[in-house]
Formats: C-alpha cells, sequence, structure tokens
C-alpha cells in the first residue's frame, strides 16, 4: 500500500518533469534558431523563453533529483508521503504562476532576475510581484520537502552517523550507507541555499513594498542571487551522485558500494566547497573583496578533487575489466559521469580568474554549464526515470541504442557550438548578434540543428518511459 | 588566447572519452571476469594528490595573473570614467554627475599609456567588455549601481575598439554598445 502509494508519486513527477524537459528544450531551440535568423521573434520573445527555460530547467532537474531521493530513501527510512505530495503542488502552482508572469505578464529578467532589473519594469506591472511570488511558492515547497527528508534521516541516524563521522575512527560500529550520506550533504546544502533565497525575497519585497524609501545594496543582492542560484544548481547534481551511489552497483549486478573514511571524508569536505564556489560568479566585480575571490578559485578546484577523487574514479575502477549487467539504465549512468567530468573541465577553465576575465558571459558559460547538465545529471535522473519505470511499471526497452545515440550526437552536436562561440568571444543572452560576430548566425543554426537531434531523442525516451508512468499511475492500491 | 582555451578543453575531452571508453570496451570483453574492486570506494590517496598538486600549480600561476593586480604598482596616466545605463554608455575624462550624465562624444587613448575605467551604473547591471579590432574580448568589468569598479589597461595596438554590455540588462542588451578610440 505504502509502497504504491511512493510509487504513483514519483511516477508522476516523472511524467510532469519529462513534459516540462520538452517544453524547456523546445523554447531553447526557439533561443538558437532566432539567434540564426532562420526564425524571427521580438526581442522581449526572446528574453521572455530565455527567463522561462532556465529556470523551467533548474526547477525540473531538482525535483528530479529530489523525487528519485525520496523514493530511494524509503529504502532506509520513512518518508512523509504527505510533504512529497504537497511538493508537488507546490511545484505545479509555482510553475503555473512563473509561466503566468513570463508568457502573459512578459516578465523577462533571467532566471538570476539580478536585482534590480526586476524593479525596472518593461513589462505588465503585476508580471514582478507575481514572478516573486512563484519563487516563494516554490521555495516553500521545497524547503518544506528537504526538511521533511532531513527530519526522517535524523529519526534513525544521529547526527554523527547521518554524516558518517564515525568512519573517521578505525573500526566503526555501524556503517552510513554512501547513499544516506550523500542525500544528507546535498540536502543541509540545498535547505542552506535555500535559506539565502528566503533572505532575498524578504529584501525584495521590502523595497517593493517600502515605494522608495527602502533601497538594497546590489552587490549584496548579488552574492545572495548566486549564493542560492549556483548552489542549487549544483546541488541537483549531487541529488543524482546519489541515486548512482545506490544505482549503479545494484544494476550492474555488483557488490553495494560501501562507505569508507576516505568517502566520508571527500563528501563532508564537498559540502564546505558548494557553499564557498559560488563566488566565481562575482569575479568580474572587482568591489567584491578580493579574498572572496581568491575563495572563489580555490573552493571551485578543490570541489574537483572528491568529485573527481572519489565518484569518477570509482565509476572507472568498478567497471574496468569487470562484467557488467549493461542495460539503458546504467549506460546513462556511465555516459553521464563521462558527459559531468568534461563538463567540469570547461567549468574550471572559467572559475580560473585570469580566464573568466575573457570567458566570463560569453557562450563559454552555456557551453559548460549544459556540458554538465544535458550529458551529465540530466542523464542521471533519466538512468534513475528508466530503472524505475522498468522496475515498477514492466515492459521491456525499445529503441534504447536509439536514444543513447540521439541524445550524444545531439548534445556533443549543440555543445560544440557553444564552446566554439565563446573561443569566438560571442555574448551569450542576446536576443540577435551584430554582424561583426562572423560564425555566430552559422553556430546558432548548427546549435539548433543538434539541439533538435538531443530533443527527438528525449522524445523517443519520453514515449516509452511515460507509458510505464502511467500504468503505475493507474494501478489499484 | 581563447583558442589556447578551447584547444586544451578539447584535448583534455579527448584524453577523458578515450579513458572512458577504453574501460567501457574493457568491461565489453571481461568474458565474466571479476576483477574490478568488490568496494569500489577504496582509497586512493594517490590520485587525489596528484590531482591536487596539479590544480595546485594551476591555481598558484594564475591567480597572479587576475585582473586585480594588473598594473598595480603603476600609475595611471589617463582616468576615464564610465556611467551604463539602460542602454547605453555614457564616458568622460571628468568625473560623470549621476543626476545630469554627460559625456564625451568619443574616447582617444594612446597605446601603451596605462588607463583606469572607473565604471558604474546609473540603473541596473551592466558589463563593460572591450573587444579588440578583430572582435576578441581582451578585459571586461561589470557596471553595478552604487559601486565603482576600477579596470586597469594597456592597449597595445592602435584601432578601433568596441564596449559590449555582457551583462543581461533588459530588452536592447543586445543593442547595448560604445567604440574607443586608441592611436
Amino acid at each position: 500500500m505504502e509502497t504504491t502509494r511512493f510509487n504513483k508519486i514519483t511516477s508522476l513527477w516523472i511524467i510532469t518533469v519529462l513534459v516540462l524537459f520538452v517544453v524547456a528544450i523546445t523554447l531553447g531551440i526557439i533561443m538558437r534558431l532566432n539567434q540564426s535568423e532562420l526564425i524571427t521573434v521580438s526581442p522581449i520573445t526572446f528574453y521572455t523563453d530565455m527567463t522561462v527555460h532556465g529556470l523551467t530547467m533548474i526547477g525540473i532537474w531538482f525535483v528530479a533529483g529530489m523525487a528519485a531521493v525520496n523514493f530511494i530513501m524509503e529504502r532506509y527510512v520513512k518518508t512523509s508521503h504527505g510533504v512529497n505530495v504537497f511538493a508537488y503542488v507546490m511545484t505545479v502552482v509555482g510553475v503555473l504562476l512563473l509561466w503566468a508572469s513570463t508568457f502573459f505578464g512578459r516578465f523577462h529578467a533571467g532566471w538570476t532576475f539580478l536585482y534590480p532589473l526586476p524593479f525596472k519594469v518593461m513589462w505588465k506591472s503585476w508580471a514582478t510581484p507575481t514572478f516573486y511570488f512563484s519563487l516563494a511558492v516554490l521555495g516553500v515547497g521545497w524547503l518544506v520537502w528537504c526538511l521533511s527528508l532531513v527530519s526522517s534521516l535524523l529519526k534513525k541516524y544521529s547526527l554523527k552517523e547521518v554524516f558518517a563521522w564515525q568512519h573517521f575512527s578505525k573500526n566503526p560500529k555501524t556503517e552510513t550507507p554512501p547513499f544516506v550520506l550523500i542525500a544528507m550533504i546535498s540536502l543541509v546544502g540545498i535547505i542552506t541555499c535555500l535559506l539565502a533565497a528566503v533572505i532575498l525575497l524578504v529584501l525584495t519585497f521590502a523595497e517593493y513594498y517600502s515605494k522608495g524609501s527602502f533601497v538594497n545594496d546590489a552587490l549584496l543582492m548579488k552574492n545572495l542571487t548566486y549564493f542560492f542560484g549556483h548552489t542549487i544548481a549544483n546541488e541537483m547534481l549531487y541529488l543524482g551522485l546519489a541515486i548512482l551511489y545506490e544505482l549503479f552497483s545494484e544494476i550492474s549486478g555488483r557488490p553495494k558500494w560501501k562507505t569508507t573514511w576516505y568517502v566520508a571524508l571527500a563528501w563532508n569536505f564537498t559540502l564546505i566547497f558548494i557553499l564557498t564556489a559560488f563566488f566565481h560568479h562575482l569575479y568580474m566585480d572587482f568591489v567584491q573583496p578580493e579574498g572572496f575571490q581568491i575563495i572563489g578559485q580555490i573552493a571551485s578546484y578543490s570541489a574537483s578533487l572528491p568529485a573527481a577523487g572519489v565518484t569518477v574514479f570509482s565509476v572507472i575502477v568498478a567497471v574496468y575489466r569487470t562484467k557488467i549487467n549493461w542495460s539503458l539504465a546504467n549506460l546513462l549512468f556511465f555516459l553521464g559521469v563521462t558527459g559531468w567530468v568534461i563538463g567540469g573541465i570547461g567549468a574550471v577553465i572559467d572559475a580560473t580568474i585570469s580566464n573568466n576575465f575573457i570567458l566570463h558571459n560569453t557562450l563559454w558559460v552555456p557551453a559548460h554549464f549544459h556540458t554538465y547538465n544535458a550529458l551529465g545529471n540530466v542523464l542521471f535522473s533519466l538512468a534513475f526515470f528508466q530503472w524505475f519505470s522498468a522496475k515498477y511499471g514492466g515492459g521491456s526497452q525499445r529503441w534504447s541504442k536509439v536514444v543513447l545515440w540521439l541524445l550524444l550526437i545531439g548534445g556533443i552536436g549543440f555543445l560544440t557550438a557553444f564552446y566554439i562561440g565563446g573561443a569566438d568571444s560571442i555574448p551569450r543572452r542576446y536576443s540577435s548578434y551584430p554582424e561583426v560576430f562572423a560564425t555566430a548566425k552559422t553556430l546558432a543554426a548548427f546549435g539548433a540543428l543538434f539541439a533538435t537531434v538531443y530533443l527527438s531523442g528525449v522524445l523517443v525516451f519520453f514515449v516509452n518511459i511515460s507509458k510505464r508512468c502511467l500504468k503505475i499511475l493507474l494501478q489499484r492500491s | 588566447m581563447q583558442y589556447s582555451i578551447l584547444m586544451l578543453f578539447f584535448v583534455l575531452a579527448a584524453l577523458l572519452v578515450g579513458i572512458f571508453l577504453y574501460v567501457f570496451l574493457s568491461s565489453r570483453q571481461s568474458n565474466g571476469q571479476l576483477t574490478g574492486m568488490a568496494n569500489a570506494l577504496q582509497k586512493r590517496f594517490w590520485f587525489v594528490l596528484i590531482l591536487f598538486s596539479i590544480l595546485a600549480i594551476f591555481a598558484s600561476v594564475t591567480i597572479p595573473k587576475s585582473p586585480y593586480f594588473l598594473f598595480s604598482g603603476e600609475q595611471p596616466s589617463k582616468v576615464v570614467y564610465v556611467a551604463a545605463r539602460q542602454f547605453y554608455y555614457v564616458m568622460s575624462y571628468q568625473a560623470i554627475d549621476p543626476a545630469s550624465p554627460t559625456g564625451e562624444s568619443s574616447i582617444e587613448l594612446n597605446t601603451n599609456e596605462l588607463v583606469e575605467f572607473r565604471v558604474t551604473s546609473l540603473d541596473v547591471n551592466h558589463g563593460f567588455a572591450i573587444y579588440s579590432p578583430h572582435n576578441e574580448l581582451i578585459a571586461q568589468t561589470q557596471a553595478m549601481p552604487g559601486y565603482v569598479n576600477r579596470l586597469r589597461w594597456k592597449f597595445s595596438e592602435p584601432g578601433l575598439y568596441t564596449v559590449y554590455c555582457l551583462e543581461y540588462c533588459g530588452m536592447a542588451h543586445q543593442a547595448m554598445k560604445t567604440t574607443i578610440t586608441v592611436k
């Protein structure tokens, strides 16, 4: 009974995420087509699409990770089904409000809504409060969800155990499963960044309703914005890794991975690095204290140590010369790790202050974060969707190879166009390009073409998975 | 410079693809062997140490080249004040009054003279990105309301430089630009 309820809500999350993913990719393709001048939309439509595209992508892959973590967590502790449903309702309401403010209200301040741009109203006046209200709805739903999961973990594990600190002693009496450790580390990071978002929203509403008597500090607001935005975008990836640690060995028919002191140390450090790496978004704000800038570079570099030293290396070691039951799910995990580490190299390059000086806000930025999302984190979540729907919805997977090749060819093609664009100094977030950027239009057309190939892979996957998830949803309890 | 970075990235990406492909093929050809570690999460301190050393070398070489330290021991021979607003720049050799911002019709600078750009914004966040006559991004800073970012630069080549806004600032962001002449 309990399992069926969790299967149903997880199926609902999967279908919703995939529908919104198709919408968000389509918006992305429209943007690239407009930049290539193969189609023409107004700059306002372009920037509205851009705002929806960014926020939707961050939102859906965050909730996809959360839904998967919630599902797997049921193996270890009892979680609240009611809170899971509450988070779903709040997410749907939040997305509808967001779409109302953007598609109808024409709000187009970008997904980072960098203060004070949302106050310079170039859209319907109701769109600004509606946009912020949509964020508040999403934030409350997600914060309650995270707090509920943390409280579930703490009912079973002590604080020392949940962070796996007992593994620092020679012979630990209890073992903290890697999934529990990583989920906890990620949830704490998410709660911290959501609290920063609460402060950001309170300050924003204070200024909005003060009618000019209270004005915020732009540098503080930018720090808060990226503390929230960077961290949540990073954490959704770590949620995906928690799933990988749990399922990769299981799907591959190999022994379950176990926590060691080394793993515990790496993940505890990861939390510190994640919470301080956001400074790299402010490198070009020279008034920011130099110490913070250098911390930004060191934290961004350091974040790759536990990631590469533990996760990536472990996956390589686990697979090397070992018979694995390869299926679509663990192939997606394996490819996702490859895409994640390659995107990570692009990120480390950009997180180097002297490189950022000539790459910041060029197409290099979407290049690297699309790499570790479209060919990294998304594949982790798709792997979970595949595993979950096959296990509980039955039926054989069709077109597996086709899906993989379409995602790979499409992904590599549209990302290459971004990287070359970054090297050509082409600005990001331009609805159209000045003529002097000779390669910009061609690269945009190339990007749109390959993004369409990627989309067709997602559509094939979507049809297969949705059928099974619908079957689970319609099963009698 | 950007193309050297791109090449470095492509080489490292190709190397990683090669490693992952090799590992994947080794699994496919394993014929039932189970030589992978039973628990893949075992310590491998040497790997982290090598990675740490490489990153530490990179950091120690690149951090001193950060723009905050550029020409920090020298006195600028010219100061250019920049006030950005939706969707244009005001530039002047004198400080700009935010109440009635006025600037020069054109900014002319000399090669190899140290210039300090004092960049602020009168409304939202903007970018101040200098592109060479060959349309290559060579230097940038942000224009933030309430703050002044100081960017020091020496132009080595004469020509017409274009300044683009690289921080999204609204519906005409893509059209926000100005020029600087270097003699």
